[in-house]
């Protein structure tokens, strides 16, 4: 998800869909593991802002940008999080295909700075692979915070290629960063590694087998390391370039084929993987050059010889042997001058333990659950609900829109335009701007604002994985892994958002489960806060509800993880440290989120508005809505309120609004009113959803998935009403 | 097993059956499920890793160079640790 970038003095495509800033210009591509900071780093080098999150897999596209770096302007590309060359999830194979498609100036490897030893293995394989490379050690004070130190020359000398230290959040090591780009001359180092009588035997023939294929952005030798590993992107994108540049399938075929068959033979000639055998090699390595080059507090093994503090005291918990460690250095070197250095480390070490302690509360398995819920109450229902849903957008649509702009819009339209027709699709009762304008700036932007703010304080802090560990257990049930508590917590916010979020589960089983639960039983803020606000009035009224809708979610879920075939998902996420939220990056998260949303919302309520136009000139929009009222009724609701549903077909949230309005008119009783709102949020999802849904998972599926909510809804109103009624409920 | 020259005791188990709290180095991964093999070694856990198993429930945390991971207990069946 990515702000529009403005365009180069109106250069460019002015807006248009498409637009790529800077294309034509030498190129900076930024690459990484998630979770590093390469949103940051882009946006500092572009000027540009994507989001920056502090959980594990937020870019899930490629973003572009344009950067001036010194004289020159650069196209600054940022791509979602890979961990090796070898992809294990879709967004890796996104990332993997630029690498073999794209001839950038140089490549920005971005890696946490404190786990130099983890990361260093992905430099390795990308300098191998032939590509211009700058290493850039990010988040440099968090490693400073550990007590690391890096010889960042060394390390430069080490690798032979130029390696930058920075602090993205705060801006740091940029200008270093800059002119290191500028002065970049990209030369032939590529380093010839040895793999070993085992390896690369196979090695040179499938380099011969790939001599005919046009040269990709990797070299041949990477790419046949791949091959080699079984790498079905790296199979696919050989077959491409092959067929391209014979045009003719028989020879390439043959030369495809003959590689398939020499892989799949040397995958007999050892145990373990390829793969597993060549990580460790260059794990070997790594840790050779991170020996010399970095210097840490060990804080076990250096311990116990040190300070002869035996194991079993490590159950007190590390981060006292930590300091411990501390001092014992100080004591052995210059005193005085260190004291003031150990106080700092000391408030650090402190700062530590700190959010250690609140982690290990975030995420315990009894007390992780009222935070959880807290959170729940606190910003969704009272924030968003109440405040957002309620006061702000009453205040907003009835008192601002309803009694000054609304009437004072409507007088000058009419007097200006005397032609009925004209003034019912401006200023009529479903006008484009007395219905969707102030839907859209009345109600829409309140609630789905104060979202998005909500999200991302919460976001920012880094409670979304541990909400992901917390509740790992609870989802395989429903046939997700953890991993899923990201995209359904965004789905409260825009489920279209999170549709195309659920890119970043990892099997094709988990992202269809998902995508199902965000069409059927996940509501989006805007629905949400409307149906919180309306049946806050009825605290029984919304138990019923998040009773059934909750009954729904788990139902179903569990349901599509026995009927769908394939394996139950797995589990591994990183763990990012607790961090304090920042202001800056909260607004700007906010503002660029809704700016997505309102890109994609108002054009809809627009064309929406003209649609319902135009149904009701020609009539059709009155035979619609006849039809809708079998089911309406069916359900128990008045035959009025099928114009809700009708208009819930163009987006969930419009269909909302008009049960705020029914409400206001107090045209439904209690149990009507619970039905209505269950109905609706279990209703078919918005226009833009489904698009999106088309999109990630197929056109098959996306119908499929519409054609088996859009009736579920329906019959679990019918039940829903049937029950209150014959148990006499009254609401 | 006993290693001489050493009062602690060191034995092998799957990071599932280690004790919370304790640290130890990871001695080899199970290589049967190629799918999950290749993520562990993606995310850089690898033999020789120092770990630190910091909780069981409601998932298994633990700490590697620094970073932490949360896995599923079939992830962390794959994952053997002498200590």
């Amino acid at each position: 998800m990515k702000l529009p970038l403005s365009c180069p003095e109106g250069k460019c495509c002015r807006g248009k869909k498409g637009c790529t800033p800077g294309k034509g210009l030498p190129k900076v591509i930024l690459i990484g593991s998630p979770n590093v900071g390469k949103s940051s780093l882009f946006n500092a080098l572009s000027g540009s802002y994507t989001l920056v999150s502090n959980y594990p897999g937020t870019s899930v596209e490629i973003s572009r940008g344009k950067g001036r770096i010194g004289e020159r302007e650069y196209e600054i590309i940022d791509t979602p999080g890979m961990y090796s060359l070898l992809p294990v999830s879709e967004e890796e194979r996104v990332s993997q295909l630029l690498l073999f498609n794209e001839k950038p100036l140089v490549y920005l490897h971005v890696v946490d700075a404190r786990n130099l030893k983890r990361m260093l293995s992905f430099t390795l394989q990308l300098h191998e692979a032939g590509l211009p490379l700058i290493l850039v050690l990010n988040m440099m004070d968090e490693a400073k915070e550990r007590g690391i130190k890096i010889d960042i020359d060394e390390l430069s000398r080490s690798l032979g290629i130029p390696v930058v230290g920075t602090i993205s959040s705060e801006g740091k090591g940029i200008e270093e960063l800059k002119v290191t780009i500028s002065e970049f001359i990209p030369g032939d180092n590529t380093q010839r590694i040895d793999h070993g009588t085992e390896i690369e035997p196979y090695l040179t023939e499938i380099e011969i087998l790939l001599e005919s294929v046009e040269e990709a952005g990797i070299s041949k030798r990477a790419l046949s390391l791949l091959l080699l590993q079984g790498d079905t992107t790296a199979l696919e994108y050989v077959l491409n370039a092959d067929k391209a540049s014979w045009n003719k399938n028989e020879g390439s075929k043959k030369n495809y084929e003959e590689i398939r068959k020499l892989t799949e033979a040397a995958s007999k000639t050892t145990e373990v993987p390829f793969s597993y055998l060549l990580t460790l090699k260059r794990q070997e390595r790594v840790n050779g050059i991170v020996e010399r080059v970095m210097e840490m507090p060990d804080r076990r093994e250096t311990n116990s010889e040190e300070t002869g503090i035996i194991r079993a005291q490590e159950n007190t918990g590390k981060k006292e042997d930590y300091t411990c460690v501390l001092q014992e250095k100080t004591k052995s070197e210059k005193q005085r001058e260190k004291a003031g250095k150990r106080e700092e480390r000391k408030t650090q070490t402190r700062n530590i333990e700190f959010s250690d302690k609140i982690d290990s509360i975030l995420v315990h398995p009894v007390l992780g659950i009222p935070v959880l819920f807290l959170v729940l109450y606190f910003g969704l229902y009272l924030f968003v609900g109440v405040f957002a849903a309620g006061t702000l957008v009453d205040f907003l649509e009835n008192t601002i829109f309803g009694g000054y702009i609304n009437p004072l819009v409507t007088a000058k339209f009419i007097s200006l335009v005397p032609y009925p027709a004209l003034q019912d699709l401006f200023v009529g009762e479903y006008g484009v701007f007395t219905q969707a304008v102030t839907y859209a700036i009345a109600l829409i932007l309140p609630i789905v604002g104060a979202f998005f703010l909500v999200f991302s304080i919460i976001e920012d802090t880094g409670y979304l994985p541990r909400l992901s560990l917390l509740l790992d257990g609870m989802f395989k049930k429903i046939g997700l892994s953890g991993r899923a508590v990201i995209p359904m917590v965004l789905g409260f916010g825009c489920s279209t958002m999170a549709t195309m979020v659920t890119r970043t589960l990892e099997t094709k089983r988990e992202r269809l489960i998902a995508s199902i639960l965000l069409a059927l039983a996940i509501p989006c803020s805007a629905q949400l806060g409307v149906i919180l606000s309306i049946l806050s009035g009825s605290p029984k009224g919304l138990l019923v509800w998040s009773c059934v809708v909750g009954l729904e979610f788990v139902l179903i879920g569990y349901l599509a993880s026995k009927v769908l075939p394939g394996e139950a998902p797995t589990f591994i996420l990183e763990m990012p440290p607790l961090r304090r939220p920042r202001l800056s990056n909260i607004l700007a998260k906010t503002y660029s989120r809704m700016h997505w949303y309102f890109l994609e919302v108002l054009p809809l309520f627009v064309v929406a508005s003209i649609i319902i136009w135009i149904g009701r000139l020609t009539g059709i929009f009155a035979l619609a809505l006849k039809i809708m009222e079998y089911p309406t009724v069916w359900i128990g609701l008045p035959p009025d309120a099928a114009e809700i549903f009708l208009f819930g077909f163009f987006r969930r949230d419009f269909g909302a609004a008009g049960l705020y309005g029914m409400n206001d008119s107090e045209l439904l009783t209690g149990v009507q009113l619970v039905v209505a709102a269950v109905t609706l949020t279990l209703f078919m999802p918005c226009i833009a959803q489904f698009m999106m849904t088309i999109k990630e998972r197929g056109l098959k599926t996306a119908l499929l998935i519409s054609g088996f909510v859009f009736p579920f809804a329906f019959l679990t109103g019918f039940v829903v009403n049937n029950l209150l009624k014959l148990l006499g409920v009254s609401l | 097993m006993l290693i001489e020259n050493s009062q602690i005791p060191l034995q092998t188990t799957t990071l599932s059956s280690m004790e919370p709290k304790k640290t130890g180095k990871i001695s080899h991964l199970e290589t049967k499920d190629p799918g999950i093999l290749q993520k562990l070694i993606a995310m850089g856990i690898l033999p020789g890793m120092t770990v630190t198993l910091l909780r069981r429930s409601p998932s298994y945390l633990f700490e590697m160079d620094q970073t932490r991971y949360a896995v599923d207990r079939e992830i962390a069946n794959h994952i053997y640790v002498k200590y």
